[in-house]
């Protein structure tokens, strides 16, 4: 699905050049869920940015489902990220003044043609995060554990193949953190390609594949072939206190 | 749902979620709006007045005069100076093709005049039988000037409502003898009343009329007119008429090419003109302060615009993830200025032609809706989001998604 060659940024500020990525080699194959993980500053968001079309390598080759896409325009790139990429951030980037439902049906607003089930389609990606009972709450009015579940929702509704996550977790507490993992391993199931950067080895022990960046190359890349059950780890934890 | 619906949509939820933005936006259109709206509508009602007293003193599109002496309308009196046009003159005018009626007319200075030991100063005015017609004049009592009082130079007067009642208060003047001056004459008719000026300090009212003929010979002494009006038949050849006259006039004049007309010719447009001169200057004068008003809060648009395009860069990055293109960005922040200002022109123009109907009804002030005001006023609103939101939506979409998202 995803083929790096050669990846390579550098950052130009004036006169300062900051090189990030120092030639990445890295496959993906459709249906893997892949952790990256590594210290700060070692250039993990910079690859995730780069494989979700948000950011442009500056030298390499990137093949996407066997076509390059560094050629690609702008525009290009935007119907692409439309159609089959989704994307959750740490910080969730829901729009505040947005019901949970409005905010989930924002990628059709950029959709070539609008489908005429999109309403439907909302609510479903909503249902598939548990939070059919939220269509019409705002961001403000919900806790940062279903705030990201929406903004999951948000990145599934058009059906993508993809699904990038940078630190879905660092902003949320453990049982959160579990209740997004559960579902994003729910989405690897269902054969989706699951790209997540963290820096959280317990997050990491939940993919199926961890690739270690260190000072943007790949330092190692292990599969492994027995990732722990998020939802397995949801159920251990002590019943919660006082959720109405 | 077209990309273009769905992306005005997302401008209106927008400003609609940001409405003490959307508010501070407008207040400066909505004030500049407004009070250009109203500077049209009383520009145009004042014009729209004028016309209509002048057309009801039988000045309509379809008459014109030409008055003794040279110069312009505005800068001489016409009248004053020396008389320069003849009997004669408009003889030969009354025979141009297109010319309807010709009515010529000597206005005299105010003089005495005096019955027993009552007596008052009035203007005498020399006309011919037609002069009523002409002026849709009629009179309330006893009969109109006619045809044998000029060609037998009767020494008969027709007094104005006014005049008539100085001299005889309470009592029909019809039959009895006035002193103008030192010349006798019968008062054998009286004007209905007509109320308004007409003049400085002067009733319309105030005036007395005489045969033209006896105006000439026993009053001014010289057979000179002060003016000549004449009624057109066709409206739409009305230059051609005025131009031809000219002509006529400069020759009869002897007038060689270069010498300025002796006469003046006076058209309804020129006093419309006249009369609003002033007005017209404070338009102008107050369309250039709310055109700088405008501008400010095209500034202000600008600005606030900048702010809410800084404050949502996180909102445009997610935007940009999600497949929304440069255009797209740059399209929503355009819709969101124009959308801002002509939702602040029309507030603005409303409440300018409700406070123009408040002066018309409280002041009676005269105003009028004007149509081209109210399409500057929106044409003016529509220009300055788009002018002044391009800045803004171009700075929105420049960013790339990661320097957005960061």
């Amino acid at each position: 699905m995803i083929r790096l060659k050669g990846i390579t940024k550098t950052y130009q500020t004036g006169q300062v050049s900051t090189p990030v990525l120092l030639g990445v080699d890295l496959e993906i194959a459709g249906g893997e869920f892949t952790a990256i993980m590594g210290p700060s500053g070692s250039g993990k968001s910079t690859l995730m940015h780069i494989m979700g079309l948000l950011d442009r390598p500056s030298g390499g080759s990137y093949l996407l489902d066997g076509h390059e896409v560094c050629d690609l325009t702008d525009d290009q790139l935007s119907v692409l990220r439309n159609r089959k990429m989704g994307f959750v951030f740490q910080a969730f980037h829901l729009l505040a003044q947005a019901t949970a439902l409005k905010n989930v049906l924002l990628p059709f607003v950029y959709a070539g043609p609008y489908p005429t089930d999109a309403q439907e389609r909302g609510r479903r990606a909503l249902a598939a995060v548990g939070l059919e009972h939220r269509l019409s709450h705002r961001p403000g009015e919900l806790s940062g554990g279903e705030c990201q579940r929406v903004a999951i929702a948000r990145a599934l509704v058009t059906d993508p193949d993809l699904i990038f996550a940078d630190e879905p977790t660092g902003n949320l507490d453990r049982r959160s953190s579990y209740e997004v993992m559960a579902i994003l391993q729910g989405l690897s199931a269902q054969g989706k390609t699951v790209v997540l950067v963290t820096h959280d080895s317990h997050v990491s022990e939940m993919c199926s594949r961890v690739v270690r960046l260190v000072y943007g190359r790949i330092e190692s890349d292990q599969r492994n072939p027995s990732p722990l059950s998020a939802a397995a780890m949801l159920a251990g934890l002590p019943p919660e206190q006082d959720q109405p | 749902m077209s990309r273009f619906s769905r992306l005005l949509r997302e401008a209106a939820r927008f400003l609609w979620s940001s409405r003490a933005y959307t508010l501070l936006m407008m207040i400066g259109l909505i004030i500049g709006i407004a009070s250009v709206t109203v500077i049209y509508e009383l520009g145009a009602g004042v014009r729209e007045r004028v016309v209509s007293i002048m057309s009801g003193m039988g000045f309509g599109a379809d008459a014109f005069f030409v008055s003794s002496g040279g110069g312009r309308l505005g800068v001489r009196r016409p009248g004053g100076g020396s008389r320069t046009l003849t009997p004669d003159d408009a003889a030969v005018l009354a025979r141009v093709d297109n010319v309807a009626m010709v009515v010529p007319h000597l206005t005299l200075r105010r003089d005495r005049v005096s019955h027993r030991d009552l007596h008052t100063s009035t203007v005498i005015f020399g006309v011919t039988p037609d002069y009523g017609a002409a002026r849709r004049w009629d009179v309330s009592m006893g009969r109109f000037i006619d045809q044998q009082d000029e060609s037998q130079r009767r020494r008969v007067t027709v007094l104005g409502s006014a005049t008539a009642e100085e001299l005889f208060p309470g009592q029909s003047p019809l039959g009895q003898q006035i002193q103008v001056g030192s010349v006798p004459f019968t008062v054998v008719g009286v004007l209905e009343p007509r109320g308004g000026v007409g003049g400085p300090g002067r009733s319309r009212d105030d005036l007395a009329l005489v045969p033209l003929s006896v105006a000439m010979r026993r009053l001014a002494k010289e057979d000179k007119l002060s003016s000549i009006r004449i009624n057109v038949e066709r409206a739409d050849n009305f230059q051609d008429t005025v131009e031809e006259v000219r002509q006529i006039l400069r020759t009869r004049h002897k007038l060689a090419a270069g010498v300025p007309d002796d006469f003046t010719i006076v058209t309804p447009d020129a006093v419309v003109e006249l009369i609003t001169r002033q007005s017209r200057a404070m338009v102008v004068m107050l369309t250039f302060i709310s055109a700088v008003s405008l501008f400010v809060s095209g500034i202000v648009i600008m600005n606030i615009m900048l702010v809410a395009v800084s404050e949502r860069t996180h909102e445009i990055g997610v935007r940009r993830a999600v497949g929304a293109r440069r255009a797209d960005i740059l399209t929503q922040v355009l819709m969101e200025s124009v959308m801002v200002s002509v939702l602040g022109g029309a507030l603005g123009f409303g409440l300018g032609a409700l406070l123009s109907w408040l002066l018309e009804w409280g002041f009676d002030l005269p105003t009028a809706f004007s149509l081209q005001g109210s399409v500057l006023a929106f044409a003016f609103s529509a220009g300055v989001g788009l002018l002044f939101g391009l800045f803004p939506a171009r700075k929105a979409a420049a960013l790339t998604p990661v320097e957005s998202l960061r």
